[in-house]
């Protein structure tokens, strides 16, 4: 009985130590050298008999593991680590849609990974947040740093820090069936807004389906609204003479004129039968433009994949410049990866980055992509794309969250609230510097 | 040796007696004292347990949300007051998602319990295949909500979706609709959806109820004349009262919560129309970083589900004492 009882108050004691050691964090934020978490090391004495240290690599990709050009990445990682044997790099795949909030709780928790994926709109709010190692420093040094695109460095600056190095570049353009065109008698695609409207019947009649296709929901509708504006001379948030941002277009009667023109567009492919669904994600755009369902769309480079897929359904499709009104405008979305300042390992983080910019990774995994200059494809999914870039806007390093929701609601009061052009306008540059406000963001000029 | 002892007991005066029951006594207090604190130590790990997973992380929202948190605004921190629950309450689209919440809850919960009674007392009927169907009947529940919510959206896509498909076939609509993208559509055809994966639970739970109803005496009310309405309402329902209770109680709290479903098929949307307070709690705490409106919210929900459910728990108390 009293060996029983012994037992009993062990099994007790082993318990409540196990919980707490399990709610507790993990020891190696407190010890480096026990390789427990994020950026932690072990001692390669234990396994290899070096007495050299072995870095542990955090690293977070959003790429579809089934891809092929994962596994590429996969395989010139591991060429990485045999070259590097004193770095390893534990890599995890999470979706974007998972990422930005497992990044948010881990940096929150101080557990944030040495080296991660992310997306442009998350630029502005991570450096908000203080999270992001200024690779300044380490760029300058760096003997390929004249081999990215300059504005491509620029967008991932804030307050003239770099915040992020360029993963890859997701510029978009207008993709259309050549063929589609074709039958309604159209030998060129649409330069202008006025000339997509114009052909939206003609190809409706003529290969009875939709000309154009755009997004009603969901991440790209942001990216979509951006490029419309900046076609007609308008940023959703300038820079001020404090260094903070404003949406100017209700001061300014001209600004906000223009503003209306963008949703007057929007409107006008509705009603007068240029686009069918006002209300697709990004998955029914691209599914549909690969299945013919509409003749064009502003899409990306990723398309590729999908000719790939359905070489016969995607086989007329083309790439030109987006239709614009006042000037030619695209959104270049520049894929960042980000070292954050919870590293222990930032020159091993910056050496594992580094590798992943340099010409023969990026030959192998961003033919297309690249955001250096010197890794170009001839076909039109690289070169086309490429050729865009000159005209590539930018968000600016706000914080985008309650931006970009603001942006998709504006859409949804114009087609779905059926709103006026004129006070969806004014109610999203309102939207705009109230989403400034809560993040500190807004200018008091 | 015994009768020593026996010798020892009969001419023992009554202060040894006394003297002898004292060690007694103590040792008695001892075990008790012992094993009250073995008890404590036992529940220990669970005490834990609640304090760390319960206790302080509830504790921790109600604290910011008299707080300002936000986390991308440094300057945007400290002591709040009710500000943040002011906010919360002003914010535009506040009534909306508190009646989507509402509605999303009662008719949730009033389809499933529809939808698990009827099949609960289909499967209760001695038909031919009882036991296969007892069994598929089951497969809606087991399906991950995460594969269920991307298999119904697919199902429910206009362009290539089954179910317009089907509609359209069938006569029943002119063209394929829209039911996720359109604003009077979204939230009833996510409810429909989380009916049809949440009633199996019901109708397994009800299922079991129904078999203790005791068929005599069903039998002996249809002899006396009482009709099928009758005798379900009558002999059926009583019996099944208690597992209905706890099953609907259950079910508002997780449908009320519910994020998972609505996220994977319209985030909230178009336009909020399918927008429940989780996910503006959500949006609060992970797309604008204000965790002291979204913990004040959630402070709200909170108070709110405690106040219902007290007073639901303490006027069955009352009943059950008058009775």
């Amino acid at each position: 009985m009293g060996g029983n009882k012994k037992l009993s108050l062990l099994l007790a004691g082993v318990l409540a130590v196990s919980v707490l050691a399990g709610c507790g964090s993990g020891g190696g934020k407190a010890a480096p050298n026990d390789g427990g978490s994020a950026g932690g090391t072990q001692s390669a004495s234990q396994g290899s008999g070096s007495s050299q240290e072995q870095v542990i690599l955090q690293y977070w990709n959003a790429d579809d593991p089934s891809l092929q050009e994962s596994k590429d990445a996969e395989k010139l990682i591991k060429e990485f680590e045999s070259s590097h044997p004193n770095i390893k790099i534990e890599m995890q795949y999470i979706s974007y849609e998972m990422l930005h909030d497992k990044l948010v709780t881990a940096i929150n928790a101080g557990d944030a990974p040495d080296v991660s994926w992310g997306l442009p709109e998350w630029v502005g709010e991570f450096a908000a947040i203080d999270s992001l190692l200024d690779l300044t420093p380490y760029f300058d040094k760096w003997s390929d740093k004249d081999k990215i695109y300059p504005n491509v460095i620029d967008a991932l600056k804030v307050n003239d820090k770099l915040v992020g190095m360029p993963n890859y570049l997701g510029i978009r353009a207008l993709e259309y069936h050549e063929d589609m065109l074709k039958k309604a008698g159209i030998s060129a695609p649409p330069k202008t807004w006025d000339e997509l409207i114009a052909m939206g019947p003609k190809i409706k009649e003529a290969a009875g389906v939709d000309a154009f296709g755009i997004t009603g929901t969901g991440v790209r509708v942001p990216q979509e609204l951006i490029v419309y504006l900046a076609q007609n001379d308008l940023e959703i948030a300038e820079k001020m003479d404090d260094g903070k941002y404003k949406n100017t277009w209700n001061d300014d009667p001209e600004q906000l004129k223009r503003a209306a023109e963008v949703f007057q567009f929007y409107k006008d492919l509705a009603d007068k039968g240029v686009i069918g669904s006002k209300t697709w994600g990004y998955q029914e755009l691209d599914t549909n433009l690969a299945l013919g369902q509409y003749a064009m769309s502003v899409n990306g480079a990723w398309q590729e994949q999908r000719a790939k897929e359905n070489p016969d359904g995607m086989k007329d499709v083309k790439i030109a410049p987006i239709p614009y009104k006042l000037k030619p405008a695209t959104y270049m979305e520049v894929v960042p990866y980000f070292i954050y300042k919870q590293t222990k390992h930032p020159e091993e983080a910056w050496e594992f980055l580094s590798f992943m910019m340099d010409k023969p990774y990026q030959d192998l995994i961003h033919p297309t992509n690249s955001a250096r200059n010197d890794v170009v494809s001839d076909s039109q999914w690289g070169k086309d794309f490429m050729a865009l870039s000159p005209t590539g806007v930018v968000f600016p390093p706000i914080s985008l969250g309650g931006v970009t929701q603001a942006m998709i609601d504006s859409l949804a009061r114009l087609y779905l609230k059926k709103d006026s052009p004129e006070d969806v306008a004014k109610w999203l540059s309102g939207a705009i510097n109230d989403s400034l406000k809560k993040s500190g963001d807004l200018s008091s000029k | 040796m015994n009768a020593k002892v026996e010798k020892r007991d009969h001419t023992a005066s009554i202060p040894d007696i006394a003297a002898d029951n004292r060690p007694a006594s103590r040792r008695t207090t001892t075990r008790v004292q012992r094993a009250r604190r073995y008890a404590l130590l036992f529940v220990l790990p669970a005490f834990l347990f609640l304090v760390l997973l319960n206790a302080f992380p509830l504790g921790q929202v109600v604290w910011d949300s008299f707080h300002y948190r936000n986390m991308v605004n440094a300057a945007q921190q400290g002591w709040a007051g009710l500000s943040n629950f002011v906010g919360v309450l002003h914010s535009e689209i506040i009534g909306k998602t508190l009646w989507n919440t509402v509605l999303w809850t009662v008719l949730s919960v009033a389809g499933e319990y529809i939808a698990g009674i009827v099949s609960a007392m289909a499967l209760n009927q001695p038909v031919r295949g009882r036991a296969f169907f007892r069994g598929i009947i089951i497969v809606p529940w087991v399906v991950p909500i995460v594969v269920a919510g991307m298999m119904w959206t697919w199902m429910l896509t206009p362009e290539y979706g089954v179910i317009n498909i089907w509609l359209v076939k069938l006569g029943i609509i002119d063209k394929p609709y829209y039911w996720l993208g359109e604003m009077n559509t979204a939230l009833l055809a996510i409810t429909f959806v989380n009916i049809w994966r949440s009633f199996p639970f019901y109708t397994i739970s009800l299922l079991a109820g129904l078999q203790s109803v005791s068929r005599e005496v069903v039998e002996a009310a249809a002899i006396d004349g009482a009709g099928v309405m009758t005798r379900f309402r009558k002999i059926v329902m009583p019996q099944l009262k208690t597992v209905s209770l706890t099953l609907i109680f259950m079910h508002i709290i997780w449908t009320a919560i519910n994020f998972d479903f609505i996220w994977i098929m319209t985030e909230g949307g178009p336009f909020h129309a399918s927008e429940t307070l989780p996910i503006t709690i959500y949006r609060y705490a992970m797309k604008e970083f204000d965790m002291g409106a979204a913990s004040s919210l959630s402070t709200l929900m909170l108070g709110f589900m405690i106040v219902v459910f007290s007073l639901f728990y303490f006027s069955a108390m009352k009943k059950r004492q008058e009775t």
